[in-house]
């Protein structure tokens, strides 16, 4: 009782002043205050009585009592009605009832108290329901209130998300809209609510709609791109997903839809498939361009080669048959279109030969370019006749790539140190390999030679560039074209060094294995 | 130039390189030997005995010098023609063209070709060429059964 009265019965001012106390003082203070009460009520009902009786009111005093009883019940409880009701009795015997001013029982009193009694009983009942009922209703109102608290909360954190999110009710209306909502649509919640939904938004739909409903209530759920149309007129496309809200028994009665907007992303996608678009052409482009490049070099081969052999051929008949009708100059000139057809075959084989290795599939297999270089050596032996070349040969890495390609760079270069060392009285060729970090090797060939201009650098691995003229160096300018085609087909680089009549020194690097 | 009794079937559509292939072959006194079919369906034809050869004798050459760009059926055809032909099938074929191209190559020893010459720029070494294979394949080399014989 005592505890229910603090939190239903008492007056601010005191709850207020109770809530600063320690709890016991607070308990004995209520205590007191329900025993204060009990014996005041009783003092009044008995004054008033009294004060009655001297105007010869009388049978006042039974109700009087009843009700101070009552109201100490109702207010302070069980206990301080039991200190009422004594005092009551006692009050009553002792001034209303004969004997009066004796406290002697007589049995004509004993309903008077069995009424006492019954009557307080019946209010202590009352109470512990009335009690019971508004605790009741205190703690409902309590749990309303949380729950207010935690949807509000809930609602809020829904505003929070970047998230589209509303909800909708089964005629399409919207009941909830978000603030992600209003952030992308550009409505305000409410603006938004109320309306329909697809005519609000001006849903474009994937699949028909009743698709739609029917996955929506059987799965309860159903995923999907929309196309929605903003309060500004601009369209979004957002990845949709909607989930039925259902009631407790069980049937549809909302629907949540989450939108996230992904019109960037399907630009972007669009953007992709723009350049995968452009760049298959352009590989069908390419693959044309080579086509012809192919033929080109195929008629090259044969067409050009024709003609030519028919020029020496003839010219060398006239020399065979004609030789004496012609004079010193004639026999010159003969000797010059002989000479100069041989060269435009060479100059044509090489050109092939160039044009190959930028069209063959490379066939890659681990190769020791030291086996390499002495194979190289061998097959220009030739040109080494009567040379007195000292070769410095260090220990080269094995590389992963084509065989033959590679040879024919290392004999390019080597074939180049040989022909421009051949005016040194002893060619000193040294070929070795540095480390570039972990990514490459490097292979140098290094010579003595007649070396370059190095402002003339860019021009040395151009195709038919020359730096010496004929008569000093033979050779058509294709060879370093030709090495640097090469190593660029296996991911490599060159480059060289040089000066002139102090040596050159060329480099390539090959990505390690 | 074009008589009808020649071992040698040279298929040839430029006449400067007839010209300079005769040349070379005449210094072995083989010239009179070859007969010239200026396309492949002329090289067909003088095969089958037929068109402006019906009236030939049915030997084979026996050797055949073809050169792969021709008009109207080119090289490979012809030379595909003949392997699958069970009476042409054993006329030894040389290829003799300007293309060094692989796959001309490839494409010819996959048909079933007997030699493949490339011609030299070089009139030395195109004089060399043809007449070593002249010399080989119309004087060292035995033709099959139901070919020309030496007269």
């Amino acid at each position: 009782m005592e505890h229910q009265r603090q939190g239903v019965e008492r007056p601010a001012a005191i709850g207020s002043v109770v809530d600063a106390m320690p709890l016991h003082t607070a308990h004995t203070l209520l205590a007191l205050r329900g025993y204060g009460l009990a014996v005041s009520s009783v003092a009044v009902a008995l004054g008033t009585s009294l004060l009655l009786a001297t105007y010869n009111f009388r049978g006042v005093e039974f109700p009087l009592f009843l009700m101070a009883i009552s109201l100490t019940v109702w207010y302070a409880g069980v206990v301080p009605a039991i200190v009422a009701l004594v005092l009551s009795g006692l009050g009553f015997n002792y001034f209303f009832t004969q004997p009066i001013h004796t406290l002697y029982i007589t049995r004509e009193d004993f309903p008077y108290y069995v009424v006492f009694l019954i009557f307080a009983l019946l209010i202590t009942r009352f109470s512990t329901i009335r009690r019971r009922i508004e605790r009741d209703l205190v703690e409902s109102r309590d749990a309303l209130q949380k729950e207010v608290v935690i949807r509000t909360q809930q609602a809020n954190l829904l505003d929070l998300t970047h998230d589209t999110i509303f909800v909708r009710d089964l005629s399409d209306r919207i009941t909830y809209w978000n603030r992600g909502a209003q952030e992308l649509y550009g409505w305000s919640a409410e603006e938004a609510v109320g309306k329909r939904t697809h005519e609000l938004l001006q849903t474009v739909f994937p699949v028909s709609v009743d698709k739609i409903q029917s996955e929506l209530l059987l799965s309860g759920r159903w995923e999907g791109e929309l196309s929605h149309t903003k309060a500004d007129g601009s369209s979004v496309v957002v990845a949709s997903r909607w989930s039925l809200q259902r009631d407790e028994q069980h049937s549809p009665v909302a629907i949540l839809e989450t939108n996230n907007d992904i019109t960037q992303r399907k630009r972007g996608e669009e953007d992709i498939r723009e350049l995968n678009r452009e760049l298959e052409k352009r590989t069908v482009e390419l693959e044309t361009i080579n086509k012809e490049l192919e033929a080109f070099a195929y008629s090259t081969s044969h067409d050009l080669r024709a003609p030519l052999r028919h020029v020496a051929g003839y010219a060398e008949l006239l020399q065979r048959n004609a030789v004496s009708v012609l004079d010193d100059k004639g026999k010159q000139y003969v000797l010059m279109i002989l000479e100069s057809a041989k060269r435009m075959g060479i100059l044509i084989d090489d050109l092939l030969a160039f044009s190959r290795i930028g069209r063959t599939e490379t066939r890659k297999s681990l190769v020791s370019l030291n086996q390499l270089v002495q194979e190289a050596r061998i097959e220009i032996g030739g040109e080494m006749a009567g040379r007195d070349i000292v070769w410095k040969i260090g220990l080269l890495p094995e590389f992963y790539g084509d065989r033959s390609m590679l040879k024919l760079a290392l004999l390019n270069l080597i074939s180049n140190s040989v022909k421009f060392t051949r005016t040194r009285t002893q060619a000193v060729i040294e070929i070795g390999c540095t480390e570039q970090g972990t990514k490459s090797t490097i292979v140098f060939v290094k010579d003595n030679g007649v070396g370059f201009d190095m402002k003339y650098l860019n021009k040395l691995f151009g195709v038919f560039q020359r730096l010496h003229r004929t008569e000093e160096f033979e050779g058509t300018g294709i060879g370093l074209a030709t090495v640097q085609r090469i190593i660029h087909r296996h991911g490599g680089r060159v480059w060289a060094e040089g000066l002139v009549d102090g040596g050159a020194t060329f480099y390539i690097s090959l990505p390690k294995l | 130039m074009s008589s009808a009794l020649g071992r040698i079937l040279m298929v040839e559509d430029d006449p400067r390189d007839t010209d300079l292939t005769l040349t070379a072959l005449e210094e072995y006194n083989l010239g009179n030997e070859v007969v010239v079919t200026r396309d492949g369906e002329e090289a067909l034809d003088y095969l089958y005995c037929r068109g402006k050869f019906e009236g030939r004798t049915s030997e084979n050459p026996a050797v055949l010098l073809l050169d792969l760009k021709l008009p109207k059926i080119d090289g490979l055809e012809v030379l595909q023609q003949i392997k699958s032909d069970e009476g042409l099938k054993m006329i030894p074929v040389v290829v003799l063209t300007s293309s060094r191209e692989e796959r001309d190559m490839v494409a010819s020893y996959k048909l079933g070709v007997n030699a493949y010459v490339v011609k030299p720029v070089d009139f030395h070494e195109f004089v060399n060429a043809i007449k070593e294979l002249g010399i080989f394949w119309a004087i060292i080399n035995e033709p099959p059964p139901g070919s020309m014989r030496r007269s």
